[in-house]
């Protein structure tokens, strides 16, 4: 350990003696001179406001991004080989694991899409309860989406008033499933069991609580100047763009494309319920905060609506001993973060020849090269990742 | 009562024929012992109170474990574990410069004390030019900050001293300005003068609200505190110019932040709340309850606002601010003549 | 002018929003804390609550449902359940039984699987152990876990729709 330091070496150190190419495959802009002003730093994988294990890798220039790029895999699992491994029913129990906060969601593309392709009948009430869960999830998705965004714009307090919210749904979703985080709780043509007695009395308390607390979230940032000033203009997407990217879900609803697959490619029962598919213009990290909170009172409408119309009958239905189907379908379904889409190749065996799962998230997280050197400063960055709700799981599966 | 205990002991001094500079330096290291202390056990105070009463605001419990009840010995436990924690530095920090930093930064915070009247002649120094002396000192703290970032040789601790460095140089003249008008209506420097010009519940926050309002906005920036705590920033800046210190060095930084706070609270209520003024309690309880009132509404702000970004910040401090402390100035420089 | 305006509406707006969210923090301070201090005290699971599988004894007779059939090992996505039969004329059961703790995902196919109700999910959820080894369960401390902990409700195959 040398005591004397010249700033020439400081300066290298600095800049990043490696050079950047080394770390950034085929950057293009990469000039030596361009280097000793810019700073290469990598955010992650270690990093409070990556939501897991991401690694992206920035240059700066001061507070300037000058370019981003997400460096992904530190979570990968070998899903879709698994599932290769697996049947039918097991593999069930692993898409719980691909995008974990929401592992419902999950569920409901793999069976809808398992369903197609064996062809199983659904009964009514199995279908019913499907959507009940389903959107009580997206709640509690977006709920922790709204925490940790704040947490992201530097608020504490939304974060941990978020959680006591969804803790509440964690604990319906306990009594209905008997786990918290990962369910399996959908089955080949409706669900494992029936929703316990008094269900839908405690779904309906929470409902109402939580109208009342979307209001306290609004008066604590929506409203909120500094917030604003944080989001407004921050990050903006085009419509054309986000199409262009293959975003979906509330990314793509906030730059102003009114497409939401429960509406535009109806699956399940949901065609029967009233909501709005909720959008906003601007494309801006607001637009898609304006999207996500309005989405969470479009749930609670078609809860309230799914438990008014609950029909008494089978909560599964009739399956075929053996489920060894031979084909191939793709199936899309709305998950809170956005198009969840599986492809599912069966060639007779008790598991699937190929299983390919589209994740929203892995999509989305590709807008960051294409927004980030947009004149983004580092808490913009930090803002935009979290805006577009991503959950590392499920981006790398 | 002070003044004339001091007396005493000097007189005693001299029937045991000591010279004058011994009781000089014995006067000092008293009270600098004296403050220390003072400030040790509100940091050590104020750290609990914080993480209780942002847990509160947050309906959770906070620390319980420690100490019953409500865990009040949970920050004496945090000292203990800080104490015996490795002391890491990396191997490509400047040493000299990571060493000197947390000394650096604490010393300044603590130096804010000598002029603040804890009641009437109560101060450490009764500095005529103490407003003068305020801003400088507070002014010096930010070396130690750069200094720590730089020495780190950490890039997120040097984007955070860059941060911090133009966050705290900017704040620096709109507190300056802010303070300018109770000087010009105290008509002087003096910090004691100016509590005893706000006697009978003329305080100043009454004729300087704006005034009053800027400094409390640069002191938040000063003393980097949510809605501007960018140097810290642990969603973006993963924990700001600290990041590679641990052990007792890091604790010097949170010392030094909670130290400055009861500093800056302190000279804000000398400086518009009437200082030791009030009714019934003693002058020292008064000034202590004001002092941690408004530490407690910075802590109510803190656990409530999400964090500015770095543009905005400055936009805030040169473009607002400071016309609106130029502003005050002339209003009060108006009614000055006026009146 | 109009910039001065503007600047005097916005400073307005400003300071009313953030007086608000003080106002809601502040609303919050009285509210009742949710904390459950872990240890000391713990939440109220649901009788639906699903924790580690668990062998399930006859209550009647006192003995294992288990014949050591094996469709449980053959259920489980990971096969980290492993038995041995013993036979005893024409009664089953298994002379030894293990699940390895430290991967099961709790999904619930083994008891599912099972004809029998021989396996539950207990609502035991503190898996940790002090030594690696012990996270493998064995026969004794699966029968145990079964007689002890009361099994999920919900746990137990639902045949309401039953299988063609």
């Amino acid at each position: 350990m040398s005591s004397a330091r010249g700033s020439a070496t400081r300066d290298e150190k600095l800049a990043g003696s490696v050079p950047a190419e080394a770390m950034i495959a085929g950057s293009p802009s990469a000039g030596e001179r361009e280097l000793e002003r810019e700073l290469l730093v990598n955010m992650g994988p270690q990093h409070p406001s990556t939501h897991g294990v991401l690694r992206v890798i920035v240059r700066l220039n001061g507070e300037n991004v000058v370019e981003c790029r997400p460096d992904i895999g530190y979570l990968h699992r070998c899903f879709e080989k698994i599932c290769e491994e697996w049947n039918y029913l097991q593999i069930g129990a692993l898409s719980d694991r691909n995008d974990y906060i929401a592992s419902l969601a999950n569920e409901f593309a793999y069976y809808t899409a398992l369903e197609r392709l064996v062809g199983i009948e659904v009964p009514e009430r199995a279908d019913f309860i499907r959507v009940i869960m389903a959107e009580l999830q997206r709640i509690s998705s977006h709920l922790v989406w709204y925490g940790t965004f704040a947490l992201d714009l530097g608020a504490t307090t939304p974060f941990l008033w978020a959680f006591r919210e969804r803790e509440v749904l964690l604990d319906l979703f306990e009594a209905a499933t008997g786990a918290r985080l990962t369910y399996n709780f959908f089955r080949p043509g409706g669900v494992r069991n029936d929703l316990p007695a008094g269900f839908d009395r405690e779904v309906k308390k929470f409902l109402e609580v939580m109208e009342q607390r979307i209001g306290e979230y609004d008066k604590i940032l929506t409203g909120n100047r500094i917030f604003v000033a944080r989001t407004k203009g921050v990050a903006t997407l085009t419509a054309a763009e986000a199409v262009a990217y293959g975003a979906s879900g509330p990314t793509l609803r906030g730059s102003g494309v009114d497409w939401d697959l429960r509406r535009d490619a109806p699956y399940s029962v949901y065609d029967r319920f009233q909501f709005e598919v909720c959008t906003a213009p601007e494309g801006d990290c607001l637009a898609r905060y304006h999207v996500r909170m309005n989405e969470i009172r479009q749930s609670i409408r078609i809860v309230r609506q799914a438990l008014e119309g609950l029909p008494e009958g089978d909560f599964r239905g009739k399956t075929p001993k053996a489920i060894r189907p031979k084909g191939e379908v793709y199936m899309r379904t709305e998950s809170p973060r956005g198009e969840i889409g599986v492809y599912l190749r069966g060639e007779g065996g008790p598991g699937p020849y190929r299983l390919k799962w589209r994740s929203p998230s892995f999509v989305h997280l590709q807008l960051l090269p294409l927004v980030g050197p947009r004149g983004l400063k580092v808490a913009d960055l930090v803002a935009f990742i979290g805006s577009i709700d991503i959950v590392l799981g499920e981006v790398d599966r | 009562m002070w003044a004339s205990l001091a007396e005493q002991v000097r007189l005693q001094f001299e029937t045991w024929g000591l010279p004058e500079w011994s009781f000089s330096l014995a006067n000092s290291l008293f009270k600098a012992l004296v403050i220390l202390h003072f400030i040790l056990l509100s940091v050590l105070f104020l750290v609990w109170l914080e993480r209780k009463v942002c847990a509160r605001f947050q309906n959770r419990l906070g620390p319980m474990r420690v100490g019953r009840p409500h865990g009040w010995l949970q920050t004496l436990a945090d000292v203990l574990k800080l104490l015996v924690k490795e002391d890491i530095i990396p191997e490509s920090a400047d040493r000299w410069l990571f060493r000197l930093a947390p000394v650096l930064v604490f010393v300044p915070s603590m130096m804010l004390f000598v002029v603040i009247p804890f009641g009437p002649g109560m101060a450490v120094y009764s500095l005529d030019v103490g407003l003068l002396y305020l801003v400088a000192v507070t002014s010096i703290s930010v070396l130690g900050l750069i200094m720590a970032g730089w020495g780190s040789n950490n890039k997120w601790s040097v984007l955070a001293a860059m941060r911090t460095a133009a966050e705290v140089i900017t704040y620096e003249v709109p507190l300056a300005l802010a303070v300018l008008g109770v000087a010009m209506l105290a008509g002087s420097l003096n910090l004691e003068r100016i509590v005893e010009a706000q006697a009978g519940g003329r305080w100043f926050i009454l004729v300087q609200p704006l005034g009053f309002v800027v400094y409390l906005i640069a002191m938040t920036a000063e003393l980097r505190r949510t809605p501007f705590d960018l140097s810290e920033a642990e969603s973006e800046l993963v924990a700001g110019y600290n990041v590679e210190y641990s052990a007792m060095r890091w604790s010097f930084f949170m010392l030094a932040e909670f130290g400055a706070l009861v500093g800056f609270s302190g000279v804000a209520v000398t400086l518009y709340l009437g200082g030791w003024h009030g009714p019934w309690l003693p002058p020292v309880a008064w000034f202590l309850l004001k002092t941690f009132g408004l530490i407690l509404f910075i802590m109510w702000v803190r656990w409530t606002l999400p964090r500015i970004r770095i543009d905005q910040l400055m936009d805030l401090g040169w473009k607002f601010l400071i016309p609106v402390a130029l502003v005050n100035i002339a209003v009060t420089g108006v009614y000055l003549v006026v009146m | 002018m109009g910039y001065l305006a503007d600047k005097t509406v916005d400073v307005i707006r400003s300071t009313k929003s953030i007086g608000e969210g003080l106002g809601i923090t502040f609303r919050n301070l009285f509210r009742p804390p949710i904390t459950v201090q872990y240890p000391d005290e713990r939440v109220k699971i649901s009788s639906c609550f699903r924790g580690m599988p668990a062998l399930l004894t006859n209550r009647e007779t006192g003995e294992l449902n288990c014949t050591a059939c094996g469709i449980c090992a053959r259920a489980c996505p990971l096969g980290i359940i492993t038995m041995e039969l013993g036979k005893d004329g024409k009664k089953r059961f298994p002379t030894s039984f293990s699940i390895d703790m430290s991967r099961c995902m709790v999904c619930n196919l083994c008891v599912e699987a099972c004809p029998f109700e021989a396996l539950g999910m207990s609502n035991r959820y503190e898996l940790a152990e002090t030594q690696h080894g012990s996270l493998v369960w064995d026969l004794d401390r699966l029968s145990r876990l079964g007689r002890e902990h009361p099994a999920s409700q919900v746990g137990q195959p639902a045949r309401k729709g039953g299988e063609e």
